[in-house]
Protein backbone atom coordinates (compact mmCIF):
# COMPACT_ATOMS: atom_id res chain seq x y z
CA UNK A 1 0.00 0.00 0.00
CA UNK A 2 3.04 2.12 0.57
CA UNK A 3 2.81 2.74 -3.45
CA UNK A 4 -0.39 4.32 -3.16
CA UNK A 5 0.51 7.06 -0.86
CA UNK A 6 2.03 9.53 -3.33
CA UNK A 7 -1.69 9.46 -5.35
CA UNK A 8 -3.02 12.81 -6.07
CA UNK A 9 -5.93 14.18 -7.66
CA UNK A 10 -6.28 16.71 -10.17
CA UNK A 11 -8.73 19.32 -8.67
CA UNK A 12 -9.77 20.28 -12.28
CA UNK A 13 -10.44 16.93 -14.31
CA UNK A 14 -10.33 14.86 -11.21
CA UNK A 15 -8.15 12.04 -12.60
CA UNK A 16 -5.50 10.37 -10.06
CA UNK A 17 -2.06 11.10 -10.31
CA UNK A 18 1.50 10.14 -9.20
CA UNK A 19 2.89 13.05 -7.12
CA UNK A 20 6.76 13.28 -7.93
CA UNK A 21 9.17 16.04 -9.05
CA UNK A 22 9.08 15.06 -12.58
CA UNK A 23 5.19 15.04 -12.80
CA UNK A 24 4.31 18.49 -13.21
CA UNK A 25 1.04 18.87 -15.02
CA UNK A 26 -2.06 15.87 -14.78
CA UNK A 27 -1.74 13.11 -17.42
CA UNK A 28 -5.24 14.04 -18.72
CA UNK A 29 -5.90 17.37 -18.60
CA UNK A 30 -2.33 18.97 -18.57
CA UNK A 31 -3.36 21.30 -15.93
CA UNK A 32 -0.58 22.05 -13.48
CA UNK A 33 -0.99 19.59 -10.56
CA UNK A 34 2.38 20.39 -8.48
CA UNK A 35 3.29 23.53 -7.87
CA UNK A 36 5.26 24.74 -5.33
CA UNK A 37 3.84 23.63 -1.44
CA UNK A 38 5.28 27.32 -0.21
CA UNK A 39 4.49 29.45 -3.13
CA UNK A 40 0.92 27.75 -3.07
CA UNK A 41 1.46 28.22 1.16
CA UNK A 42 2.26 31.68 0.98
CA UNK A 43 -0.21 32.80 -2.22
CA UNK A 44 -3.30 31.50 0.14
CA UNK A 45 -2.01 33.63 3.09
CA UNK A 46 -1.56 36.71 0.83
CA UNK A 47 -5.24 36.57 -0.38
CA UNK A 48 -6.70 35.69 3.05
CA UNK A 49 -5.21 38.66 4.83
CA UNK A 50 -6.50 40.66 2.23
CA UNK A 51 -9.55 39.51 2.70
CA UNK A 52 -9.27 40.08 6.21
CA UNK A 53 -8.00 43.78 5.74
CA UNK A 54 -11.74 44.22 3.54
CA UNK A 55 -13.42 42.57 6.35
CA UNK A 56 -13.27 45.86 8.56
CA UNK A 57 -14.03 48.39 5.72
CA UNK A 58 -16.63 46.24 4.85
CA UNK A 59 -18.54 46.33 8.57
CA UNK A 60 -17.13 49.82 9.31
CA UNK A 61 -19.18 51.48 6.15
CA UNK A 62 -22.40 51.61 5.36
CA UNK A 63 -23.66 49.10 3.52
CA UNK A 64 -26.64 50.62 2.45
CA UNK A 65 -27.59 54.37 2.51
CA UNK A 66 -30.77 55.04 1.69
CA UNK A 67 -32.47 58.59 1.05
CA UNK A 68 -35.85 59.61 2.01
CA UNK A 69 -36.78 63.47 1.34
CA UNK A 70 -33.16 64.62 1.17
CA UNK A 71 -32.61 62.48 4.78
CA UNK A 72 -29.72 60.27 4.77
CA UNK A 73 -29.73 57.47 6.60
CA UNK A 74 -27.24 54.54 6.57
CA UNK A 75 -26.85 51.19 7.86
CA UNK A 76 -23.81 49.15 8.13
CA UNK A 77 -24.13 44.68 8.26
CA UNK A 78 -24.67 44.75 11.26
CA UNK A 79 -26.78 47.39 12.17
CA UNK A 80 -29.08 46.24 9.44
CA UNK A 81 -29.36 42.92 10.54
CA UNK A 82 -30.32 44.21 14.32
CA UNK A 83 -32.66 46.53 12.60
CA UNK A 84 -34.30 43.46 11.04
CA UNK A 85 -34.88 41.17 14.06
CA UNK A 86 -36.00 44.38 16.08
CA UNK A 87 -38.76 44.89 13.18
CA UNK A 88 -39.25 41.22 13.48
CA UNK A 89 -38.32 39.99 10.17
CA UNK A 90 -36.42 36.84 12.34
CA UNK A 91 -35.40 34.13 9.07
CA UNK A 92 -34.59 37.11 7.08
CA UNK A 93 -32.26 38.52 9.93
CA UNK A 94 -30.94 34.90 10.18
CA UNK A 95 -30.31 34.28 6.65
CA UNK A 96 -27.87 37.68 6.46
CA UNK A 97 -26.40 36.70 10.03
CA UNK A 98 -25.20 33.12 8.31
CA UNK A 99 -24.09 34.58 5.43
CA UNK A 100 -22.68 37.86 6.07
CA UNK A 101 -21.25 37.50 9.30
CA UNK A 102 -20.85 33.49 10.37
CA UNK A 103 -19.84 32.43 6.70
CA UNK A 104 -16.79 34.64 6.07
CA UNK A 105 -15.51 34.23 9.75
CA UNK A 106 -15.52 30.35 9.53
CA UNK A 107 -13.79 30.47 6.31
CA UNK A 108 -10.89 32.93 8.42
CA UNK A 109 -10.78 30.34 10.84
CA UNK A 110 -10.88 26.97 8.49
CA UNK A 111 -8.13 28.82 6.13
CA UNK A 112 -5.63 29.79 8.99
CA UNK A 113 -6.38 26.31 11.05
CA UNK A 114 -5.50 24.25 7.83
CA UNK A 115 -2.63 26.90 6.85
CA UNK A 116 -0.96 26.42 10.83
CA UNK A 117 -1.64 22.58 10.58
CA UNK A 118 -0.05 22.47 7.31
CA UNK A 119 2.95 23.51 9.04
CA UNK A 120 3.43 22.48 12.18
CA UNK A 121 2.65 18.67 13.71
CA UNK A 122 -0.89 18.15 13.51
CA UNK A 123 -3.12 15.89 15.54
CA UNK A 124 -6.48 15.87 13.55
CA UNK A 125 -6.91 13.22 10.42
CA UNK A 126 -6.44 14.24 7.41
CA UNK A 127 -9.86 12.68 6.31
CA UNK A 128 -10.97 15.33 8.50
CA UNK A 129 -9.30 18.13 7.05
CA UNK A 130 -10.06 17.39 3.43
CA UNK A 131 -13.26 17.76 4.57
CA UNK A 132 -13.00 20.57 6.36
CA UNK A 133 -11.54 22.12 3.19
CA UNK A 134 -14.54 20.92 1.04
CA UNK A 135 -16.86 22.75 3.19
CA UNK A 136 -14.93 26.02 2.97
CA UNK A 137 -14.74 25.74 -0.88
CA UNK A 138 -18.37 24.89 -0.62
CA UNK A 139 -20.06 27.80 1.74
CA UNK A 140 -17.81 30.88 -0.08
CA UNK A 141 -19.74 32.04 -2.31
CA UNK A 142 -22.81 32.34 -0.36
CA UNK A 143 -21.81 35.48 1.80
CA UNK A 144 -22.35 37.85 -1.46
CA UNK A 145 -26.30 37.41 -0.37
CA UNK A 146 -25.66 40.51 1.55
CA UNK A 147 -24.18 42.57 -1.50
CA UNK A 148 -26.88 41.16 -4.13
CA UNK A 149 -29.59 42.03 -2.30
CA UNK A 150 -28.58 45.53 -1.61
CA UNK A 151 -28.03 45.63 -5.18
CA UNK A 152 -31.36 44.79 -5.68
CA UNK A 153 -33.04 47.31 -3.34
CA UNK A 154 -31.18 49.80 -4.72
CA UNK A 155 -32.77 49.08 -8.18
CA UNK A 156 -36.12 48.60 -7.22
CA UNK A 157 -36.37 51.61 -4.37
CA UNK A 158 -35.51 54.24 -7.44
CA UNK A 159 -37.95 57.06 -6.91
CA UNK A 160 -37.62 60.62 -6.53
CA UNK A 161 -39.17 60.67 -3.32
CA UNK A 162 -37.22 58.56 -2.01
CA UNK A 163 -34.05 55.74 -2.71
CA UNK A 164 -31.79 53.37 -1.97
CA UNK A 165 -27.66 53.00 -2.82
CA UNK A 166 -25.45 50.42 -2.01
CA UNK A 167 -22.83 52.30 0.12
CA UNK A 168 -18.96 51.85 -0.05
CA UNK A 169 -19.10 48.91 2.79
CA UNK A 170 -20.48 46.36 -0.37
CA UNK A 171 -17.57 47.12 -2.67
CA UNK A 172 -15.29 46.08 0.36
CA UNK A 173 -17.39 43.18 1.04
CA UNK A 174 -18.11 42.25 -2.53
CA UNK A 175 -14.20 42.18 -2.62
CA UNK A 176 -13.55 40.45 0.37
CA UNK A 177 -16.05 37.46 -0.52
CA UNK A 178 -13.77 37.28 -3.75
CA UNK A 179 -10.32 37.26 -2.43
CA UNK A 180 -11.52 34.66 0.00
CA UNK A 181 -12.80 32.61 -2.80
CA UNK A 182 -9.49 33.25 -4.41
CA UNK A 183 -7.70 32.38 -1.59
CA UNK A 184 -9.49 28.85 -0.94
CA UNK A 185 -8.99 28.29 -5.11
CA UNK A 186 -4.99 28.80 -4.51
CA UNK A 187 -4.88 26.21 -1.51
CA UNK A 188 -3.11 23.09 -2.75
CA UNK A 189 -4.79 19.83 -0.82
CA UNK A 190 -1.18 18.47 -1.00
CA UNK A 191 -0.47 21.01 1.73
CA UNK A 192 -2.83 18.71 4.33
CA UNK A 193 -0.64 15.74 3.41
CA UNK A 194 2.55 16.76 3.62
CA UNK A 195 4.56 18.84 5.49
CA UNK A 196 5.97 21.99 3.92
CA UNK A 197 9.94 21.88 5.53
CA UNK A 198 10.07 18.10 4.20
CA UNK A 199 9.21 18.98 1.28
CA UNK A 200 11.42 21.82 0.87
CA UNK A 201 14.29 19.42 2.20
CA UNK A 202 13.47 17.02 -0.53
CA UNK A 203 13.51 19.63 -3.16
CA UNK A 204 17.40 20.92 -2.00
CA UNK A 205 18.38 17.36 -2.51
CA UNK A 206 16.88 17.20 -5.64
CA UNK A 207 18.85 20.58 -6.73
CA UNK A 208 22.09 19.39 -5.70
CA UNK A 209 21.81 16.07 -7.67
CA UNK B 1 5.73 2.95 -11.17
CA UNK B 2 2.11 2.77 -11.58
CA UNK B 3 0.62 2.37 -15.42
CA UNK B 4 -1.59 5.10 -16.73
CA UNK B 5 -4.34 2.06 -17.03
CA UNK B 6 -3.90 1.06 -13.39
CA UNK B 7 -4.29 4.81 -12.51
CA UNK B 8 -7.49 5.11 -14.21
CA UNK B 9 -9.08 1.98 -12.34
CA UNK B 10 -8.51 4.19 -9.31
CA UNK B 11 -10.58 6.93 -7.78
CA UNK B 12 -9.93 9.80 -5.02
CA UNK B 13 -13.24 11.11 -3.15
CA UNK B 14 -13.63 14.44 -3.96
CA UNK B 15 -14.50 15.63 -0.16
CA UNK B 16 -12.13 13.21 2.21
CA UNK B 17 -9.83 12.42 -0.95
CA UNK B 18 -9.82 8.48 0.41
CA UNK B 19 -8.55 6.61 -2.71
CA UNK B 20 -11.01 3.63 -4.03
CA UNK B 21 -10.50 0.90 -6.11
CA UNK B 22 -13.09 1.76 -9.39
CA UNK B 23 -16.10 -0.94 -9.52
CA UNK B 24 -18.36 -1.22 -13.00
CA UNK B 25 -21.38 0.01 -12.40
CA UNK B 26 -24.66 -1.31 -13.92
CA UNK B 27 -27.01 0.78 -15.90
CA UNK B 28 -28.13 4.01 -13.45
CA UNK B 29 -26.49 3.13 -10.43
CA UNK B 30 -24.16 5.28 -7.95
CA UNK B 31 -21.21 4.52 -6.17
CA UNK B 32 -20.59 6.35 -3.19
CA UNK B 33 -17.44 7.24 -1.09
CA UNK B 34 -16.64 4.56 1.77
CA UNK B 35 -15.83 6.94 4.18
CA UNK B 36 -18.27 9.91 3.71
CA UNK B 37 -20.63 8.11 1.69
CA UNK B 38 -20.95 10.89 -1.15
CA UNK B 39 -21.62 10.02 -4.70
CA UNK B 40 -18.02 9.71 -6.47
CA UNK B 41 -19.19 8.49 -9.51
CA UNK B 42 -22.21 6.90 -11.72
CA UNK B 43 -23.51 5.22 -14.71
CA UNK B 44 -25.84 5.52 -16.70
CA UNK B 45 -25.81 4.73 -20.87
CA UNK B 46 -27.96 7.68 -22.24
CA UNK B 47 -26.61 10.45 -20.12
CA UNK B 48 -24.98 12.55 -22.99
CA UNK B 49 -28.57 12.43 -24.95
CA UNK B 50 -30.25 13.17 -21.21
CA UNK B 51 -28.09 15.68 -20.74
CA UNK B 52 -28.16 17.48 -23.58
CA UNK B 53 -31.80 17.64 -23.43
CA UNK B 54 -31.55 19.32 -19.54
CA UNK B 55 -28.74 21.58 -21.31
CA UNK B 56 -31.16 23.16 -24.08
CA UNK B 57 -33.89 23.86 -21.99
CA UNK B 58 -31.65 25.24 -19.16
CA UNK B 59 -30.10 27.74 -21.92
CA UNK B 60 -33.74 28.62 -23.30
CA UNK B 61 -35.11 29.69 -19.65
CA UNK B 62 -31.77 31.33 -18.90
CA UNK B 63 -32.09 33.63 -21.87
CA UNK B 64 -35.95 34.16 -20.98
CA UNK B 65 -34.43 35.04 -17.05
CA UNK B 66 -32.37 37.33 -18.63
CA UNK B 67 -34.69 38.96 -21.33
CA UNK B 68 -37.75 39.74 -19.48
CA UNK B 69 -38.65 41.96 -16.31
CA UNK B 70 -37.85 39.99 -13.07
CA UNK B 71 -40.22 41.48 -10.41
CA UNK B 72 -41.97 44.50 -10.34
CA UNK B 73 -42.94 46.51 -7.27
CA UNK B 74 -45.99 49.45 -6.55
CA UNK B 75 -45.57 51.47 -3.37
CA UNK B 76 -48.38 54.11 -3.83
CA UNK B 77 -49.22 53.77 -7.53
CA UNK B 78 -45.08 54.26 -8.45
CA UNK B 79 -44.01 51.55 -10.25
CA UNK B 80 -40.41 49.89 -10.77
CA UNK B 81 -39.56 47.14 -12.08
CA UNK B 82 -36.23 44.84 -11.76
CA UNK B 83 -34.86 43.60 -15.12
CA UNK B 84 -31.01 42.94 -16.07
CA UNK B 85 -31.15 46.38 -18.07
CA UNK B 86 -32.56 48.15 -15.65
CA UNK B 87 -29.98 46.73 -12.87
CA UNK B 88 -27.26 48.03 -14.98
CA UNK B 89 -28.67 51.19 -15.68
CA UNK B 90 -28.82 52.21 -11.85
CA UNK B 91 -25.25 50.39 -10.88
CA UNK B 92 -23.82 52.98 -13.33
CA UNK B 93 -25.70 56.06 -12.27
CA UNK B 94 -25.06 54.81 -8.33
CA UNK B 95 -21.20 54.78 -9.72
CA UNK B 96 -20.95 51.17 -7.92
CA UNK B 97 -18.43 49.99 -10.92
CA UNK B 98 -16.64 47.02 -8.73
CA UNK B 99 -20.10 45.77 -7.57
CA UNK B 100 -21.29 46.34 -10.97
CA UNK B 101 -18.17 44.51 -13.11
CA UNK B 102 -18.61 41.68 -10.15
CA UNK B 103 -22.25 41.45 -10.70
CA UNK B 104 -21.87 41.35 -14.67
CA UNK B 105 -19.58 38.22 -14.77
CA UNK B 106 -20.80 36.29 -11.65
CA UNK B 107 -24.20 36.96 -12.67
CA UNK B 108 -24.46 37.29 -16.08
CA UNK B 109 -20.99 36.06 -18.02
CA UNK B 110 -19.92 33.18 -16.12
CA UNK B 111 -23.46 31.35 -16.30
CA UNK B 112 -23.92 32.16 -20.03
CA UNK B 113 -20.51 30.64 -20.73
CA UNK B 114 -21.05 27.55 -18.83
CA UNK B 115 -23.86 26.86 -20.66
CA UNK B 116 -22.86 27.38 -24.10
CA UNK B 117 -19.65 25.61 -23.11
CA UNK B 118 -21.83 22.59 -21.82
CA UNK B 119 -24.04 22.87 -24.96
CA UNK B 120 -20.82 22.86 -27.56
CA UNK B 121 -19.18 19.82 -25.45
CA UNK B 122 -22.50 17.75 -25.18
CA UNK B 123 -22.96 18.19 -28.96
CA UNK B 124 -19.45 17.33 -29.90
CA UNK B 125 -19.64 14.38 -27.65
CA UNK B 126 -23.00 13.15 -29.18
CA UNK B 127 -21.07 13.65 -32.92
CA UNK B 128 -18.17 12.32 -31.74
CA UNK B 129 -16.12 15.14 -33.48
CA UNK B 130 -13.54 17.50 -31.83
CA UNK B 131 -11.27 15.65 -29.29
CA UNK B 132 -9.23 18.79 -28.48
CA UNK B 133 -12.41 21.37 -28.66
CA UNK B 134 -14.18 18.96 -26.16
CA UNK B 135 -11.05 18.65 -23.84
CA UNK B 136 -10.58 22.34 -23.79
CA UNK B 137 -14.02 23.03 -23.05
CA UNK B 138 -14.10 20.59 -20.18
CA UNK B 139 -11.09 22.40 -18.76
CA UNK B 140 -12.87 25.63 -19.03
CA UNK B 141 -16.09 24.33 -17.14
CA UNK B 142 -13.79 23.52 -14.26
CA UNK B 143 -12.45 26.72 -13.83
CA UNK B 144 -15.45 28.56 -14.21
CA UNK B 145 -17.66 26.61 -12.13
CA UNK B 146 -17.04 28.22 -8.79
CA UNK B 147 -17.65 31.40 -9.87
CA UNK B 148 -21.20 30.92 -11.37
CA UNK B 149 -23.81 32.64 -8.83
CA UNK B 150 -26.93 32.70 -10.34
CA UNK B 151 -28.30 30.22 -7.17
CA UNK B 152 -27.27 33.04 -4.54
CA UNK B 153 -28.79 35.58 -6.85
CA UNK B 154 -32.08 34.14 -6.80
CA UNK B 155 -31.72 33.60 -2.70
CA UNK B 156 -30.73 37.43 -2.85
CA UNK B 157 -34.20 38.12 -4.82
CA UNK B 158 -36.21 36.44 -1.97
CA UNK B 159 -34.19 38.03 0.52
CA UNK B 160 -34.77 41.18 -0.94
CA UNK B 161 -38.76 40.44 -1.70
CA UNK B 162 -39.74 39.60 1.98
CA UNK B 163 -37.99 42.94 3.09
CA UNK B 164 -40.17 45.01 0.88
CA UNK B 165 -43.40 42.52 1.05
CA UNK B 166 -44.88 45.01 3.94
CA UNK B 167 -43.97 48.20 2.35
CA UNK B 168 -44.94 47.45 -1.47
CA UNK B 169 -47.53 45.12 -4.02
CA UNK B 170 -44.93 42.68 -5.82
CA UNK B 171 -46.05 41.42 -8.88
CA UNK B 172 -43.74 38.50 -10.29
CA UNK B 173 -42.28 38.30 -13.76
CA UNK B 174 -42.25 35.99 -16.56
CA UNK B 175 -38.09 36.11 -15.88
CA UNK B 176 -38.81 34.87 -11.99
CA UNK B 177 -40.30 32.08 -13.33
CA UNK B 178 -37.57 31.22 -15.80
CA UNK B 179 -34.73 31.67 -13.05
CA UNK B 180 -36.93 28.95 -11.09
CA UNK B 181 -36.75 26.57 -13.98
CA UNK B 182 -32.84 27.52 -14.73
CA UNK B 183 -32.08 26.81 -11.28
CA UNK B 184 -34.05 22.95 -11.08
CA UNK B 185 -32.68 22.38 -14.31
CA UNK B 186 -29.02 23.33 -12.98
CA UNK B 187 -29.51 20.81 -9.80
CA UNK B 188 -30.62 18.13 -11.98
CA UNK B 189 -27.71 18.75 -14.35
CA UNK B 190 -25.44 18.77 -11.71
CA UNK B 191 -26.83 15.69 -9.46
CA UNK B 192 -26.86 13.39 -12.81
CA UNK B 193 -23.29 14.06 -14.60
CA UNK B 194 -20.43 14.91 -12.57
CA UNK B 195 -16.90 16.09 -14.04
CA UNK B 196 -15.63 12.50 -13.61
CA UNK B 197 -18.20 11.06 -15.85
CA UNK B 198 -17.79 13.82 -18.45
CA UNK B 199 -14.01 13.14 -18.25
CA UNK B 200 -14.55 9.07 -18.38
CA UNK B 201 -17.34 9.86 -21.52
CA UNK B 202 -14.23 11.92 -23.21
CA UNK B 203 -11.78 9.27 -22.51
CA UNK B 204 -14.25 5.99 -23.91
CA UNK B 205 -15.27 8.46 -27.65
CA UNK B 206 -12.05 10.33 -28.42
CA UNK B 207 -9.28 7.03 -26.66
CA UNK B 208 -7.15 7.86 -24.13
CA UNK B 209 -4.58 10.58 -23.23
CA UNK B 210 -2.52 11.82 -26.18
CA UNK B 211 0.80 11.94 -24.96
Amino acid sequence: MSNYEHLIRCHICEAVNIDHSQNKKCRRCQSPISSDLTISYHKTLAFLITAMILYIPANIYPILISKQLGINSESTILGGIIHLWEAGSYPIALIILVASVFVPLLKFILIIYLLITSKYKNYSSKIDKHKLFYITEAIGPWSMVDVFVVIILSVLIHFSGIKIYPGSGATAFALMVFFTMISALSFDTRLITKKIDIYKKGKSINAHS
Amino acid sequence: MISNQELDNLIICKKCHTLHEKVPLHNKRKALCSKCNIVMYQHDDKIVDKTLALVIAAAISLIIAFQFTIVTINIQGLEQSLTLSSLFTVIGEHEQYVVGIMFLFLIVLFPIAIIVSMLILLTLMKTKKGGYLSKRLLILIAHLRPWSMVDIFFLSLLVAMVKLFDYANIELGVSFVAFIFTLILDIIITKSIGFYELWEIHNEIYGQIDE
